[in-house]
Formats: structure tokens, sequence, C-alpha cells
């Protein structure tokens, strides 16, 4: 028999949401009962039996020799189990260039020099202070511009100039077009260091008493390249490594690599041979995180007097601090920005990683990308007032359209900007504001794109997911994408649940064990809805066409006549003649085949390099700055974000409420501030975020361009409206004060400067 | 230090636990009840993530409260905020209005939401914004939160109604 094909639920630009029983419609998240009930279990209620609790020793200075390092007096504590120096870390590597350990030098304060694990957190910080470290202080880069001098120290052997990484890029001719430009150009922005600052401060717990078996339960967005990390650091087989994810309490793309500590806590338990905890205490928390350092954007930019955006140079420098290990990635991601919104010309990126001796910085909520944008948003809305038109005008007659292809090859198979921009212009009232607000009152609108995934970051890009379903009609789905609170289990269930034709609610995501879990690179780039959905789709329809054959022989009927809906088969049009879900899988169990069903799944974007799809927004500030003190309120938000299709839109929306608060914190409040290599405000006091009373009134327009390659058409919301929020609110003061202040955060003493010159 | 026993209710069941003199309420009940509902932030009074409610329904900081001072007094956690086997209403908005995400600070904004809500059913915008201000959520933007708890609170007001009439 010629293998049938069963009813596809591929959606096409016509199916409507009517057609959809289960995607579209508003979910509690699955997990909720248990999160508002306390019964979540997170990396710091594990209790292991005999566990021990760890305390690490650190550089209380940017630079320093080692002399010499005195564990006697800690080792005779007693309650200490196990005391370990740089000695006990030899051939530990943390990506490609940080030891474990230092040998020799201390490179940053905090940096990580020894460590104890003991029967008490008490006892532990007891320890940590009685190990004598002597140094020799050494000079220090802390200045990101300085260290690029001749004469400055080098820090590391291979970094001449102390450049650790450059990216350089070209598309077209960039010089030939800015020459044939009317207008042209030139801004610098900084950003300043910051912090990731989750509810969930850095924690892990590592069991490595077994030989050559490491467990560890972490919270993380990517279990896998966690496993990838520890495997490599202590040459063991991958899968003699298990990651154990349980709740991840947000992630902000500050958990997409290991840190030391994962490694610290392994070493310890190994040594101990009990399992070890290791947390952040206090300030801690703001040396063991690395958010993102400073960076200095020069851009440069022509148009035609027409208004048409034709070139873009980018010119950026980045603090990357004392190591590197993967920090690359925001240059490869910055420079495919610079092309994503408009169909411009040419363009010339370049990006440098510079060491200091700060701590490694990686990367704040936003990836590097939204920062990005808070300087690009500026430049353009300066550019297009500078030519006298209105930015919003200007941005709808430059934006790119579906079916754009970018200069570096980023394809459009959707895309809703344009319909983003005139939405939220429109339900924000900017014709009736722009230009029309009184003094210190500000309105200004930022636009961004955002790939869901980045297969180039590593040679696949894939996820995988199995279904099982179950005699009672019900399934479990395995997934390996972690939830960081995004709901993207849930996520996945809906998809699941809409191809089977049952309830999200009758579906058990497993999930946080990287011995059952199927293959997931992880949640960021924010691949979970398209990759981890498509592959979660596919393992859903495995599974019901293997259903599908037993329907068809009980209704005899053909396979692809089959509708599977609202917990029933039945063929198409005839729904009188139904068959319980839950029967076709006891008849399926129950014959003589006896099958047990099992669908698996797998995604994978098809190109060398990059993804299929891509969202956009738009989002509209409106502000107060008060002139006196420079304190800026944001009053209002009008957001639109193209997410394809809105398999869950309430979580859409907390997606978006959720990236306008760390944005706006991000531009208003957030700033490590550094004096001397040290972290001045390490405290949730004194790094300031918004509380409830600050925060904005919040519209939300989902724009559903329903995406040929998605899961029922759907794309990202990660991160693709946090790209938005600081250009529009830095767009905003532009437009209350008449200048812009290109310094982020705008903390009022620099909005008061912007005022006064 | 010598160790302090101390009898201690929480969520209606009582304890004798001993501790040290600087024990907080916080450890107390995380490492020797095993009661981790409750979590562990900053351990400094700036997060609101361990947030409980005492006797009179106060809004403690159990990270700043010590143990000792708790000696014959009771608690209650996000773990006794369920009513029999139903959540309570103020649970039931959070799940329902999307104010959790990744829920790391939702036993904080849970105990904070009842502490508001026990005393005064009506709140105003204000008084949920002064009752909030002591939680750091980073996911939800707490724009969800607050629309959770404007909706437990005119749930909350009916059965008081209904309460009143019966
Ligand atoms: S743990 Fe942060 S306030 Fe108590
Ligand atoms: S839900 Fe994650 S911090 Fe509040």
């Amino acid at each position: 028999m010629a293998k049938a094909k069963i009813k596809n639920n591929v959606p096409t630009k016509s199916r409507t949401k009517e057609d959809l029983a289960v995607v579209g419609k508003n979910w509690s998240r699955l997990d909720g009962a248990d999160k508002v009930s306390g019964r979540s279990i997170f990396a710091d209620d594990v209790r292991l039996p005999g566990m021990l609790f760890a305390k690490v020793v650190r550089s209380p200075y940017p630079h320093a020799r080692i002399i010499s390092i005195d564990t006697s007096e800690a080792e005779a504590l007693p309650g200490v189990k196990a005391v370990i120096t740089p000695e006990d870390a030899k051939d530990i590597w943390i990506g490609i260039s940080q030891p474990l350990l230092p040998t020799e030098n201390v490179t940053h304060v905090g940096h990580e020099v020894a460590a104890v694990a003991a029967m008490s957190e008490e006892i532990a910080a007891q320890a940590a202070a009685l190990i004598k470290v002597e140094y020799e202080r050494l000079p220090e880069l802390l200045d990101v511009e300085k260290a690029l001098k001749e004469d400055a120290p080098q820090l590391h052997e291979k970094a001449a100039l102390n450049i650790g990484w450059q990216q350089e890029e070209e598309h077209g001719d960039p010089d030939a077009v800015f020459a044939e430009c009317d207008v042209i150009r030139e801004d610098t922005y900084i950003t300043n260091p910051s912090h990731n600052c989750y509810a969930e401060y850095h924690v892990c717990v590592a069991d490595f008493t077994k030989p050559g078996k490491l467990k560890m339960w972490t919270p993380t967005q990517t279990a896998h390249l966690f496993q990838q990390s520890l495997a490599a650091g202590f040459k063991l087989p991958a899968s003699d490594v298990r990651l154990l994810t349980l709740n991840t309490g947000g992630g902000f793309t500050g958990r997409t690599s290991t840190r030391p500590h994962h490694f610290l806590a392994a070493l310890l338990s190994r040594k101990a041979g009990k399992p070890v905890r290791l947390r952040a205490a206090g300030d801690e928390e703001f040396i063991m995180c690395r958010a993102g350092g400073k960076v200095i954007y020069k851009l440069r930019s022509g148009a035609s007097k027409d208004g048409k955006l034709k070139v873009i140079e980018a010119d950026l420098l980045f603090d990357t601090g004392a190591y590197i290990e993967s920090q690359m990635i925001v240059t490869l991601l910055t420079s495919k920005y610079i092309h994503a919104l408009y169909p411009i010309e040419a363009s010339r990126y370049r990006g440098r990683l510079v060491h200091t001796n700060h701590l490694p910085y990686y990367f704040h909520h936003g990836g590097g990308i939204a920062q990005f944008q808070f300087a690009l948003g500026q430049h353009v809305d300066a550019l297009a007032r500078e030519m006298g038109m209105d930015p919003v005008e200007f941005n709808l007659l430059n934006a790119v359209e579906e079916g754009h292809t970018t200069m570096e090859g980023a394809h459009y198979a959707s895309c809703g900007l344009k319909e983003c921009i005139e939405k939220t212009a429109a339900m924000a009232g900017w014709n009736d504001k722009y230009g029309k607000l009184p003094k210190f009152k500000g309105i200004g609108i930022g636009i961004g794109a955002m790939a869901s995934g980045a297969k180039g970051l590593y040679k696949h890009d894939t996820s995988a997911a199995f279904v099982k379903v179950t005699e009672d009609g019900k399934a479990s789905l395995f997934v390996g994408l972690p939830d960081m609170g995004q709901s993207s289990h849930t996520t996945m269930a809906i998809i699941c649940a809409e191809v089977l034709g049952i309830l999200p609610t009758d579906i058990t995501v497993i999930s946080g064990d990287t011995d059952t879990d199927p293959l997931d690179i992880g949640a960021f780039t924010q691949r979970g809805t398209f990759n981890t959905g498509n592959a979660t789709k596919n393992a859903a329809i495995d599974a019901r066409d293997q259903l599908a054959k037993t329907a068809a022989n009980i209704l005899e009927v053909d396979e692809a006549q089959l509708v599977f809906r609202d917990g029933k088969v039945y063929p198409e049009g005839q729904e009188d003649k139904a068959i319980a879900f839950a029967k076709v899988v006891y008849k399926t169990l129950h014959s003589r085949e006896g099958r047990f069903v099992m669908g698996r799944g797998f995604y994978n974007s098809p190109l060398e390099k990059g993804t299929m799809a891509y969202s956009f927004g738009a989002q509209i500030a409106e502000v107060t700055v008060d002139p006196g003190t420079g304190v800026v309120t944001v009053d209002k938000m009008t957001a639109s974000h193209d997410v394809g299709r809105a398999i869950n839109p309430r979580v859409v929306e907390g997606q978006i409420d959720g990236q306008i608060f760390s944005g706006m914190s991000q531009v208003l409040y957030e700033e490590t501030l550094m004096e001397d290599g040290q972290v001045m405000n390490p405290s949730r006091l004194d790094y300031k975020m918004p509380r409830a009373f600050e925060m904005p009134e919040v519209d939300h327009i989902i724009v559903e361009s329903i995406d040929p390659n998605g899961p029922f058409g759907a794309k990202e919301v990660g991160e693709g409206p946090i790209v938005c929020t600081m250009q529009a609110i830095a767009n905003a003061v532009t437009n209350a004060i008449g200048d812009q202040v290109t310094e982020m955060p705008l903390a009022p003493w620099r909005v008061i400067r912007a005022i006064k010159d | 230090m010598a160790k302090q026993l101390i009898a201690l209710t929480v969520n209606g069941d009582p304890y004798e636990v001993a501790v040290s003199p600087h024990q907080t309420l916080l450890e107390v009940m995380r490492d020797s009840l095993n009661l981790t509902g409750t979590k562990r932030g900053c351990t400094a009074g700036s997060c609101g993530v361990c947030t409980v409610n005492g006797e009179q329904g106060e809004v403690i900081l159990s990270c700043l409260a010590l143990a000792v001072e708790w000696d014959g007094r009771s608690v209650t956690t996000v773990e006794g905020v369920e009513e029999g086997n139903e959540l309570h209403p103020i649970q039931k908005s959070f799940l329902e209005h999307g104010a959790v995400q990744c829920g790391f600070c939702t036993p904080g904004l849970i105990m904070s939401a009842k502490a508001l809500l026990d005393v005064n059913t009506s709140p105003s915008e204000t008084d949920i914004n002064e009752a909030m201000a002591g939680v750091i959520c980073r996911c939800t933007g707490h724009i969800k939160v607050k629309k959770a708890i404007k909706e437990a609170a005119s749930v909350l007001r009916e059965r008081e109604v209904n309460h009143g009439e019966s």
C-alpha cells in the first residue's frame, strides 16, 4: 500500500484562527500551580545526603602575581572536608583560554584562587577566611580605550594590543556609496557595565562522588552546552556528565555558558567524596555572573536627500575583561544586525573584544543586540531629524519587507515590520503627539528585528523531541529545552496537543535531565518556539501517523481524511463517526501488532548558516523628564511584535512586558559602577531596577505574519521586544529635552548634563 | 555558641527546633525544617523573595528575622496559603493572569499580596504599588502581577459579600 499522508496541520496563510483548536488560546502555565504554592524545586532547594557547602577564595586585586597560598589553618579547622588550590586544578580549562584556577597571576577582582568544602556554609566561610594568599601587585588595565594604547601592558601573550578577538566585515562598497550620499552623520554611543540580576542567584550542586561520573543540578539556559563544557574540562565522555536542570530562576542571556563555580563545586565534590553545593553569597553574585561590559559604538551612516538610508558603518569596542570564552558571539551577532532593518546598499563593521583587568564580561539581557540597537536606533533617529523627517515616516520609508534578503544572506520569509510600525504609531497617537508635546514631555520610536535561532554559532542548531502516548489518551512530551520562565514547556505542550487533537493539560512535559532529554542546544538566540516547536510538532505528527493507521482501519477511510481534534478522531466533515482519541490509542496497543505509540522528531535549520525565521517589532515610548533632577519617568509604552503566530497570546504579552521592564531598567537605571576594578554597588539596593510603582502602562499589539516555516506559523518573542525598548525610550528623552543622551544608562546626572549643554 | 530550643509554628504545624542565636528564620525554615517554598535571595533585605507573613498578617523578610525572636510565635509561608486542596484566590489569579514566569520571586509576591488583601480587598493602585515595592521581579515587569492582584481582590470582595449575606 502506498504510504498515505494524513491531513497535514502545516499552516498556510489562509489558515484562520478558527481552524486551530488549542493554538492561539490563552493557557496557564502547566507548572504554575507548583510555582504559586512553593512546590517548585530550584537548585538551592536540592538536599542530598552528606551534602557539603563550598566557599571560594577570591582575589581582592585586579592584577597581581600569586606569591604563595597557605591553606594549613583552613585544613585544620574541624568540619572542613576539602580544600583546593591551583595545584588541584591543573589542566582544567574553561573554554579555550581560561585556566580554572590561575597558577601565576590573578587578572581581575574576584578571580578564584582557592575553594573549600565544609559541613556548613558557616564553617566554609570561616575556612576560606583562614586561607592566606600573598600577592604582588601588577600594573592594571582598567579602561578599554587605554588598554588599546601601544604602551599599555599586555595581558595575554597572544593578544597584541590586548585585542582578544576582532571581526571585520564589509558588504558592497561602502566608500563609494558614502560618496553618493547627500547626508552623512556620525555619532558615538556608550553602554556601561551591567548585571543580569535574575531572582535566583548563581548556584550549583555537584555530585562527583562516583569516579568518572559527574552529576550537577544548576539553573541553565542550555544543559547541553553545560554538559559539553564540563565534560571537556574534566576530560570525560559527555554522557558521563549528567545535568539536572529543575526550575531556572531567569536566564536573560546570562546562563548560556558554564562559569568557574560549576567546575569548582565538581572538583571539591571529587576531592571530598561528597556532594557539594556552591552558591553566591551577597555581593559575590555580581562577580560570578559577568554580564555586559562597557561598549563604545562609533556609527556613521549616509542617506540620499529623499530619505533613503544607503549605508551604515559601525565600529564597536567591547571591554571583554580578563578572558574570552564564548564572548565572540557578540561580534557575530551585532555584525548581522547592521543589515537587519533597512535594505541598505553597503555596510562596514568592525568589532573588537579588548582585554582589561575587569571580570570576564558576557552579555546582559538583549545579548548585545538590544544594546547595539540603543546606539543604532538613536543614530538613525538623529539622521532622520537632521533631514527634517519624522522618525516614523523615515522608518516606514526604509523598513525591510517580506521576501527581503539582507546583504549577509538572511531571508525574510515573513515580515510584519511595517505593520508593526503603522499599528504602533496609530495606537500611540504618534501624529497627534510628535512635535506637539509640551517641553520636557517626549515621544520616541524604536524598531527591531530578531532571528529565531542562530545556526552558525554551532555547526547544527538542532532541537529534538519525543512523544509518548498512553492508553488513557494522554501524552508525555520529552524535550531538552529549559524553561527559565518563558513558559516554553507549556508552549511545546500546546503545539503537541494541537497535532494530536487533545488538550495541553493532557500533556506532561518531561525535561531537565540530560540522561533522558532528547538533544536541544538550549533556550537562547530565541530558538525555542521555532526550533523546539518544530521538533515537537514533528514528533507529534509521527505519533499521530501511528494512530492514524488504527483509526483508518476502524473507520474504513483513508488516513489522509482523518481529523484529530477535541479528543476525537473522525473523517473530515463526519464528526458523528468520531471515535475517542483514547480508544484509538487503546486499539493500537491491544492489537496483534501491539504497538506502543512513540513519536520522534527533530528540527535543524536546513541552511548552511543562519535561520529560516525572523521576528520584528516596534515600540513607542512616552516620557516625562524632570528638568530639575534629570529623572526620566516612562509614562506609557506601546509595543507591537510580529511573532508569526501567538501560540499562547497571554504569554506573548508577558514576554513583551518583561522585556519592556528590562529594557527600561537597562536604559534608565542599571549600571555596575566600577572603580579600580571593583564593583561599587554589588547589591539589589544599590544596583537599581524599576519597582512596581515605576512601571508604565503597556499597550500590546500582537502582529501575526504566519511564517511559512514556523510551527503553526510561529517565530519568537524571547528577545525581540527588548531590542526596541532602549532606543524607543532614549529617543523619547531626546524628543523631550532636544538633545541626545548618548551614554546608557540615562541616569539623572547624564540627562541634566545634556539639558545644560 | 550555645543553641536554643524554640517552639515555632509554621502554617499551623508546631515545630521544636534548636537554633543558633545568629540563625535567621529563613535558614531555620529552609535548612532545619526543610520548608524550601520560601526562597533565599540576597539574604540582606533587598529582594523580597523570602517574604512570609507573621501572626498579624504582617510582612516579614525572613532573611532579616532572627529565629530566636520567633520562639512561641507563628508564621505563614507560601506553602500554607492554599485552602484545603484548592489554590487560594490570589494563587489562582497569579496563575490565570500570567503573573508567574520563572517563579523564583513568586513566593515573595504572593505573601506580599496576601498581607495586603487580607486587610484590604479594595486596594488602590498606590496600595498595590506600595505593597509590592519590596519584591523585585525581573521577569514580569510587575504588570501582570498588578492585574492579578486586582482580580484576586475582586474575587475576595465578592466572597466577603456572599459571606456577609449568608
Ligand atoms: S532574601 Fe532578599 S530580602 Fe530576604
Ligand atoms: S517571575 Fe521571575 S523574578 Fe519574578
